[in-house]
């Protein structure tokens, strides 16, 4: 991360993306669109910040999120069975779905178990020799006795899974959707 | 858009694992500027693998105590290392006694907090090492006082959540509701500051669980309830065994303990207690919402409205008297306002006027 607007996006944007793909499956009927959709969310904000930041990211981020989707449905590139187009009345609901939270370091590391132990077994293994054990890639195909080439790649699926888990960060484990991650004292109280 | 999505986001994950493989060169980091110039696509989407797996850093503090090459089980971390809850104690005594016992593992803290924080990345295990190591402290402290911070769970309007508690217990909070947990060893105290939330305790004598709604205190040893609050007004819905209300006192006078046995709904209000005892599936069925499910059976418009409104953000609003005292039965999903006016025009004389911030029920 080289810049401060790299950094405003890290910090303000990509914090909400567990709210942001919850938003997008409730309100998209297509599931399979909610990764380009989100990726064309954060390319627009990012788009946006460039030429100022907004004052309000999180807004800013939910406003251009409903307008995405308002432009794709009268582009008409999808066909919606609902009554679709209605994202404005989900507005205050999903500004609420998740309080902003900094997470603290021992609560980061929780989710990043939680998303070591979902990576499939040799990509697993890959990812704590590396990560854990800090041993440079080539040791690692060593260690296993496999190409470095094939070590790179399980890295590469690696960092996707993970990401996928830290940034998104599914509900825990199994209760309900829409649980929220524990944040304890640092929720803001609403009067 | 050229590229998809999740093509692009593989080739930003392969462009990180090569730069991580140590093969790099100064033509390799100019190939990758050339890359991420290409569109913003690129660069939002490595900036957000990247941000991650500079987090996965962190994964080093959980080696510790393990011998190189020793690949743990899956959801070792969650058994042990992170269940112990960030109780955190805060009264002067438990803080006097952290100084007394552990002034190394403070000090430790500190020092390997402000190391990390300047030696950043590589490093930044120490930091999540020595939290840790305050994590076990922390339940230390915990086992041995009783005066303890309290939790906060809250909900936003239209959500549920389940939340496991240190001590077994399950809690369920309903939409727009919060609690604060506080566990001590000689009570388990829950303060329920909005909303209703049900409860599924574990039985413990020797700590009983007491859930504070307003002056009203709902006391339990093992069984399962709910407590709501509406203004003044607190109901109490018990679906099995025993709970104990102790009200708030009416015009001075305190007011007597009322047992709740399974199956009752207890109201209690500034003008006393009410009572009505009824069988446990009543209670349950009061209680739907926890399923997605508000149950109306010859329930006024006006009340029936009043619980969906608990639970969207786009509420909905009676807009004469005559709607107001028609009467709704059924079961319904509380999530979508929508289609219950929608039923609603179909099956009473109702016309409902879908405004953007509301939906307005008028006779017809």
């Amino acid at each position: 991360m080289d810049n401060a607007l790299d950094a405003w996006f890290v910090r303000e944007i990509l914090v909400h993306e567990a709210a942001l793909v919850q938003f997008l499956r409730r309100s998209w009927p297509q599931a399979d669109d909610v990764h380009d959709l989100r990726q064309e969310v954060y390319v627009r904000v990012y788009e946006a910040a460039a030429k100022a930041l907004p004052q309000q990211p999180k807004s800013f981020l939910f406003a251009t999120t409903r307008h995405l989707m308002t432009d794709r449905l009268r582009r008409g590139r999808v066909v919606s069975i609902e009554p679709a187009g209605d994202f404005e009345s989900l507005n205050v609901l999903v500004d609420e779905v998740s309080p902003e939270h900094r997470l603290g370091a021992r609560q980061i590391l929780k989710r990043l178990a939680e998303a070591l132990d979902r990576l499939p077994e040799r990509c697993r293994e890959i990812v704590w020799l590396r990560r854990v054990e800090e041993l440079p890639q080539k040791e690692v195909a060593a260690r296993l006795g496999i190409s470095e080439k094939a070590v790179e790649k399980q890295i590469a699926k690696g960092m996707r899974l993970l990401a996928e888990h830290y940034h998104g960060h599914p509900k825990q484990d199994g209760a309900g959707a829409g649980t929220r991650r524990e944040t304890g004292i640092r929720d803001r109280e609403t009067r | 858009m050229s590229e998809g999505s999740r093509q692009i986001e593989h080739e930003a994950a392969a462009w990180l694992a090569r730069r991580d493989s140590g093969d790099w060169s100064a033509a390799d980091a100019k190939a990758l500027d050339a890359w991420l110039a290409a569109s913003t696509a690129r660069k939002v989407a490595f900036l957000r693998l990247e941000t991650a797996w500079l987090q996965s850093g962190r994964l080093k503090a959980l080696g510790a105590g393990l011998a190189t090459g020793e690949l743990p089980d899956r959801g070792r971390w969650t058994q042990n290392l992170f269940d112990l809850r960030a109780t955190q104690t805060h009264d002067e005594t438990s803080q006097a006694a952290t100084r007394d016992n552990a002034p190394d593992i403070a000090g430790a803290i500190a020092g390997a907090r402000t190391r990390a924080l300047r030696a950043q990345g590589g490093r930044a295990w120490l930091a999540a090492a020595a939290l840790a190591v305050a994590a076990i402290s922390l339940a230390w402290t915990w086992q041995r006082h009783e005066r303890v911070e309290p939790l906060a769970y809250r909900t936003a309007i239209g959500d549920l959540r389940s939340i496991a508690l240190a001590d077994g217990s399950a809690a369920t909070l309903s939409s727009d509701s919060a609690i604060d947990v506080a566990l001590s060893l000689r009570e388990r105290h829950i303060d329920l500051t909005r909303g209703e939330a049900y409860f599924d305790v574990a039985k413990d004598a020797a700590r009983p669980f007491a859930v504070q709604a307003g002056d009203d205190r709902i006391v339990a040893v093992g069984t399962r309830f709910a407590v709501r609050r509406d203004g003044d007004d607190v109901r109490v819905v018990v679906t099995e065994g025993t709970v104990r209300l102790e009200s708030a006192p009416v015009d001075g006078r305190s007011q007597p303990v009322t047992l709740l046995p399974a199956g009752s709904t207890a109201l209690a209000n500034r003008s006393g207690v009410l009572v009505r005892a009824g069988s446990a599936i009543d209670a349950e069925r009061a209680l739907d919402w926890r399923r997605g499910y508000l149950v109306f059976l010859d329930t006024p418009l006006a009340v029936a409205v009043a619980e969906f409104n608990r639970y969207n953000a786009r509420p909905l609003v009676i807009g004469d008297a005559t709607a107001a005292q028609l009467r709704v039965g059924g079961s319904f999903r509380w999530s979508n306002a929508d289609m219950f006016a929608k039923l609603l025009e179909q099956a009473l004389p109702v016309r409902a006027e879908r405004e953007a911030e509301r939906i307005v029920l008028y006779s017809r």
